[in-house]
């Protein structure tokens, strides 16, 4: 597992999408993330969903963390996968490489069924993709240092920042 | 551990609130959302109970615009500060990049501040993380009321370190931007 900072890099970035987007059409859903466990989202294809992803994220990571501690009051490791059933829409959330949540958002128009047996192609896949990004990053973070964005990164941000928190 | 996505350009990093119940971490993000101009906030997330308290956590996520090509997002968070929600604390604290640690300056509460940021010390190192490792800054809230511990005892037993720390009144907005600021600024140092 790679330890500190993480980094997405553009052909990782394809990787992933190119996944989403097959498990988005063969499962018929709404639409597919893909969260950090932290709670930061990676990736967000198909419908605009009409909500605010980036709370999205980090909820459905709580709601992870959450389950990952009941599961190991009952004697679990983990609780891999999460369902959420509504009347009209569902979720159906998978833990990846205990680091990212794959998020299936889907409606009646398919089943509980069709998704997670696409999901899990899907996960398989992704999991490939991460063990090379998380190799890629592990070498960097240790031999070469976390990624740096530049000098003069800090100094623009800082002015941002006095400029937006203010009263 | 901050995310930096190289491909949509886009970075999140993550800060938590921490401190003793009641201490006003929730007031501080209360505070941040109502200065900050709407189209760089999002949705603010409370998780509480019926009585307003905060029961796993509260989430505000504040994007700085471009920097350097970088869509640059600050996720603020909250533990619940009460005693029995340990299991919950620990989680919020999972991929942490900076803490604001808020002391209740009341006399009354010097204990309670004590237990806190020693409980918050211990759920780091849950995550192999450790206080030397991520920024701190300290808020040593409730300047304004009568009974309070003076800044230097609260200092000799709270930041022996020496973190940088601001006073604040934070329900009146007192010393909650200079806290975030400097958190804020203190996260992306490390990242450069």
């Amino acid at each position: 597992m790679v330890k500190g900072n993480w980094a997405l890099f553009e052909e990782d970035f394809w990787a992933i999408n190119q996944i989403l987007q097959t498990l988005m059409r063969s499962s018929s859903a709404r639409s597919v993330m893909l969260i950090d466990k932290t709670g930061q989202l990676i990736n967000s294809i198909g419908e605009p969903p009409g909500f605010d992803v980036t709370s999205f994220s980090s909820l459905a990571a709580a709601d992870f963390a959450a389950n990952e501690q009941l599961a190991e009051m009952v004697g679990e490791t983990d609780f891999a996968t999460l369902v959420h059933q509504g009347a009209k829409d569902s979720l159906f959330l998978q833990l990846i490489s205990n680091r990212v949540i794959l998020v299936v958002l889907f409606d009646r128009k398919t089943s509980l069924g069709l998704v997670r047996l696409k999901a899990r192609r899907a996960s398989d896949e992704l999991l490939d993709v991460l063990q090379r990004l998380f190799e890629k990053l592990q070498y960097r973070n240790e031999e070469v240092g976390p990624p740096s964005l530049g000098a003069d990164f800090a100094a623009e941000a800082e002015s941002e920042i006095d400029s937006l928190f203010r009263d | 551990m901050s995310l930096i996505n190289y491909s949509s350009r886009e970075i999140n990093c993550k800060i938590v609130y921490y401190g003793p119940g009641l201490c006003g971490k929730t007031t501080n993000l209360q505070h941040i959302y109502s200065r900050v101009p709407q189209e760089t906030r999002g949705k603010m997330i409370s998780l509480a109970t019926e009585m307003d308290r905060t029961l796993f956590f509260d989430f505000l996520p504040i994007e700085l615009g471009q920097i350097r090509g970088f869509r640059t997002r600050f996720h603020l968070y909250t533990v619940p500060g009460q005693v029995y929600y340990n299991a919950s604390r620990k989680l919020i604290l999972k991929g942490v990049d900076g803490v604001v640690f808020v002391a209740d300056s009341q006399i009354d509460r010097y204990e309670a501040n004590i237990e806190s940021l020693m409980n918050m010390h211990d759920n780091l190192a849950e995550h192999g993380l450790s206080i030397e490792k991520i920024p701190m800054v300290i808020q040593y809230n409730k300047r304004d009321l009568p009974r309070v511990v003076s800044v230097p005892d609260l200092e000799k037993e709270l930041n022996p370190q020496s973190h940088p720390y601001y006073e604040a009144v934070a329900f009146r907005g007192t010393g909650v931007f200079d806290t975030l600021k400097l958190a804020c600024k203190q996260v992306l140092k490390q990242l450069g």
